[in-house]
């Protein structure tokens, strides 16, 4: 009896954690989400649903829909080349394994926004892509990338690539190769030695690489203001436009309740599919 | 005796001396502004002349400045910076205290067109500081067309060209200007029209930027800015061969304002240094350095050629014209605004 009450103790640091950035900043979040905005600044006890009912006007629907199309195309570049990426990583001897994940991991010892601010450099009309392509010959005007969709996407993808390589790292790492050796000395060929078993058996690794780049794809607003220019909103966008210039708390908070909803949606689904509770690749 | 006496003498004047040292304790004013929009020497100066304390705490939007007023900590600022739009909501949510232009003799050079605004109807509660309006700046060497104002923008030889500011007030409201409206339009049919007449600026348009649009023109991303005045003089100072545009439609301001607030416990500090501030040859001095419009009518001979000479910084009274400020339009107004702009943004 006496030990478990110590037990407790020690993870009621833990417990207050959670309840103080976790659970206050989400009631209070719904429960701003439910109020009006004053008129001049802040905003007003008057309960309303009217900030949900917004959501569904025609011109916020069309943020919603755009920010899954770019989160989409996102994860669905990043599976590509992450993939097998994280698969042969996983295979490589230790040495030349560690030299690898090095370099994936380095560019994160800088600041996100100084690298994004770096693309702009590289992709803008008098830049570096531009120039090379240029002086090749490929290309006699110069490429208009920057401030467009596709420049949105590669900001994305570059910048969060490393999770889906990571994801499928881990759980192609775990696997017991040899199975596939099994397989083959069954009768399968390498391509369905490959389906059967290492894609079954690195699945949850690529799912789970999927939520960790879909969700933040969805709100890395700074991404699409740099290198799109501001043309292309996302909800990440949206939302910071209403608590920072619309000064419209409440619709923020409303947008972003119904963001945490969809993300929620995402992660039922994989837990759904892979029937794991926890997202492998996060360890 | 006597001896005695003198010496007691002695010891009461060495006391009164002690005491009025004491007396002259060292003041302390806390002023509240952005980061770096009182240049440092100016601070240090005044207080190693006057011997006082400055304490500067600074904050990053007017909303986030409002807030602290409205709190407790209100008492702990004696002089404040915000914008006409937030003096307005201050002054009316009663949070200003009368500014005393008896300790302020320098009020008077204040220019005219600074004063008496919306926010500030008779001048009581606000120093006007700095001043600015958004342009039109472009690079004449890319651009065939006359640009003259803010319909200009739409020519379809501008296809892709544009960086304008991120702004939703400020873009729909010069659309609203090309129309023969306010800046401050609330008619949701007109604001409708303006909607779509903002849609058709879209081809048009390279990127948005509210922060650094300046160096989309620098790097030649850009051939044709609208931007805030500090971003135009920015852009000038490195091509002076950039053309300025003062719309003809009326421009827009902004002016950023000293406060005190009604809760200060230094007030008359806080006038003695306005004041001090506001001393003609210092005022240039101070213009130059944030790179706004100069407030101040008697520092013009102290001004240098190189700020005279951008046309974004030294613009003339009487081209200044017929200003309007962006005002509060109330909620209604604000939630068509966000949806013009939310629907804009996505084409």
């Amino acid at each position: 009896m006496k030990k478990r009450s110590r037990a407790w103790i020690c993870v009621l640091p833990l417990y207050i954690f959670t309840i103080f950035f976790v659970a206050v900043p989400l009631v209070y979040v719904i429960v701003l989400s439910l109020l009006s905005r004053d008129v001049t600044w802040g905003v007003t006890g008057k309960f309303t649903l009217s900030n949900y009912a917004r959501i569904f006007e025609s011109s916020y629907l069309n943020v919603f829909k755009q920010s899954l199309t770019v989160a989409f195309l996102t994860t669905l570049i990043t599976s590509l080349i992450g993939y097998p990426f994280g698969y042969f990583m996983a295979r490589l001897p230790k040495k030349r394994r560690s030299i690898v994940m090095t370099f994936v991991i380095v560019p994160f010892w800088t600041n996100a926004l100084v690298r994004i601010y770096g693309w702009i450099i590289l992709l803008r009309s008098q830049g570096l892509l531009n120039s090379v392509l240029q002086i090749i010959g490929i290309v006699s005007e110069p490429l208009k990338i920057l401030y467009t969709l596709p420049a949105v996407i590669i900001g994305m993808v570059y910048s969060l690539l490393p999770f889906m390589i990571f994801a499928v790292y881990s759980s192609a790492e775990k696997m017991d190769f040899s199975l596939v050796d099994a397989a083959r000395d069954l009768g399968a060929g390498r391509i369905k030695a490959f389906w059967t078993i290492t894609f079954r058996c690195t699945l949850p690794g690529l799912l789970s690489g999927f939520v960790l780049v879909f969700v933040p794809s969805i709100g890395l607003f700074f991404i699409s203001d740099l290198l799109g220019g501001g043309k292309i909103m996302l909800v990440g966008n949206l939302i910071q436009n209403q608590l920072l210039t619309s000064r419209d708390w409440p619709f923020g908070a409303a947008l972003s309740v119904v963001m945490m909803i969809m993300t929620l949606f995402v992660i039922w689904i994989y837990r759904r599919i892979t029937r794991v509770k926890d997202l492998e690749g996060l360890l | 005796m006597k001896k005695l006496l003198s010496l007691a003498a002695c010891a009461a004047l060495f006391t009164a001396l002690l005491s009025g040292c004491g007396s002259q304790q060292k003041q302390t004013l806390n002023i509240l502004t952005w980061d770096g929009y009182i240049p440092s020497n100016v601070i240090s100066e005044y207080g190693a002349d006057n011997n006082v304390n400055i304490n500067i705490s600074n904050f990053t939007t007017n909303e986030e400045m409002l807030t602290k007023l409205q709190s407790s900590e209100a008492s702990q600022y004696d002089l404040v910076i915000g914008s006409d739009y937030i003096v307005d909501i201050a002054r009316k949510q009663n949070l200003l205290a009368e500014i005393d232009k008896t300790k302020m003799n320098n009020f008077n050079n204040i220019g005219k067109e600074f004063l008496n605004q919306y926010y500030d109807p008779e001048s009581k509660y606000a120093v006007p500081y700095s001043a600015g309006t958004p342009l039109i700046v472009y690079d004449p060497s890319k651009v065939d067309t006359d640009i003259k104002g803010y319909a200009d923008l739409w020519n379809p030889s501008l296809a892709d060209k544009l960086v304008i500011m991120d702004d939703a007030r400020n873009v729909i409201g010069i659309t609203l200007k090309t129309m023969g409206k306010s800046l401050n339009e609330t008619d949701p049919a007109v604001l409708q029209q303006a909607s779509e007449k903002l849609n058709a600026l879209r081809p048009n348009i390279r990127l948005l930027d509210y922060n650094n649009p300046q160096e989309a023109m620098l790097s030649g991303e850009a051939a044709v800015g609208y931007m805030f005045t500090s971003q135009v003089a920015a852009v000038l100072s490195e091509r002076p061969d950039f053309k300025v545009v003062y719309p003809w439609e009326g421009m827009g301001f902004g002016i950023d304002n000293w406060f005190v607030p009604a809760k200060a416990t230094n007030k008359d500090a806080a006038f003695d240094f306005l004041n001090y501030m506001y001393e003609p040859e210092r005022f240039a001095y101070i213009a130059e350095q944030i790179q706004y419009l100069c407030v101040n009518n008697a520092s013009e001979k102290y001004l240098s050629d190189a700020y005279k000479n951008n046309t974004a910084l030294h613009i003339p009274s009487e081209v200044l014209g017929d200003t309007e400020f962006i005002e509060d339009i109330g909620t209604d107004a604000a939630a068509v605004y966000d949806e013009i702009w939310t629907k804009f943004k996505q084409q």
